[in-house]
């Protein structure tokens, strides 16, 4: 269990199956699982009782923790988002929390200072007004 | 945090679902089997998305059964070391208070906790600065810090930390 010890998401150390793999927002989360459930109540009628206890709670759990509803506003975000060169996980946790300040966003992502990245923090102020942008005129 | 990741399962299927809906029975018996449970390596397995590729069944010795290698898509809940995430106050004690994040339990001691935040008893306990101004009970949103995980068999569990910048008290359901 020695490369669990060492995981730590503040470094990015989250292992190489996941950081290759596609993160996801909260919201963009919550668009898949509404729709899944609307699927579900299609087909049966008590589509409650179908669904696992980790769906229900994974279900509630996002839709009040979404930043952003409408899911172009959704999109707009990732897009912009993509712009930083940033890893999938520093993306997510951007959008998952929408930090108002340079320093904020730094110390909830501390890896985005780390190594030799080219982003320095008038770059930072700039995506977190973009960000700020799209919820305002959502 | 949510991932969207492609994991494989050996399907095995009893041959009296064999036939035109073989592919159906399969799916459906793949999101029985794998939805809702919970793995240390991958997290909880939220819902399946999709399916990428079935591939050739394989007959067991004796049985009958067929063995199938399924890909599939699906969206999981993995907690990390580290990450910082939002999460609602489940319940408060003297030790500390439990919170939730999808689900995932979260545990907060009381060592852990602003030390200006005192432990009030009663029908509603709560953790409360001695102004008054921030408090902690049911319901609660609180900003959080993962410093630990414990993998059981079917659940992850994790210690976090609001004694950090940026981490405590989103929202209080008392004020909204």
């Amino acid at each position: 269990m020695s490369g669990e010890e060492e995981e730590n998401a503040a470094e990015l150390k989250i292992g190489d199956e996941f950081l290759k793999a596609k993160c996801l927002m909260n919201c963009e989360v919550s668009l898949i699982l509404e729709h899944k459930y609307e699927q579900l109540q299609q087909m049966s009628e008590d589509a409650t009782n179908q669904m696992s206890q980790v769906f229900e709670k994974s279900l509630q759990y996002v839709k009040r923790f979404s930043r952003y509803k409408n899911p172009d506003a959704v999109r707009q975000v990732r897009e912009i988002l993509s712009r930083y060169q940033l890893a999938e996980f520093e993306l997510c946790v951007l959008g998952n929390l929408c930090p108002e300040t340079v320093e904020e966003a730094i110390t909830m992502v501390p890896s985005l200072k780390s190594k030799d990245r080219s982003l320095n923090d008038d770059a930072i102020d700039k995506m977190l007004n973009d960000l700020s942008l799209i919820k305002k005129f959502e | 945090m949510f991932f969207h990741i492609v994991l494989e399962r050996n399907m095995q299927l009893h041959p009296r679902y064999f036939g035109r809906n073989l592919r159906d029975n399969l799916v459906s018996k793949l999101m029985k089997d794998v939805e809702g449970t919970c793995s240390g390596k991958h997290g909880f397995v939220v819902a399946i998305t999709g399916i990428e590729n079935v591939g050739k069944g394989l007959i067991r010795d004796g049985t009958g059964f067929v063995t199938f290698p399924v890909k599939y898509q699906c969206v999981v809940f993995r907690p990390f070391k580290g990450e910082i995430l939002e999460a609602v106050v489940t319940m408060v004690n003297k030790m500390g208070f439990f919170a939730e994040a999808g689900p995932v339990q979260i545990f907060v001691s009381n060592h852990l906790i602003p030390d200006d935040m005192e432990f009030q008893s009663g029908d509603m306990p709560n953790y409360t600065t001695s102004d008054g101004s921030v408090k902690i009970q049911k319901d609660s949103e609180v900003r959080l810090k993962i410093i630990g995980t414990r993998v059981d068999a079917t659940e992850i569990f994790c210690i976090g930390t609001i004694k950090d910048d940026f981490l405590g008290v989103i929202n209080d359901p008392t004020t909204t």
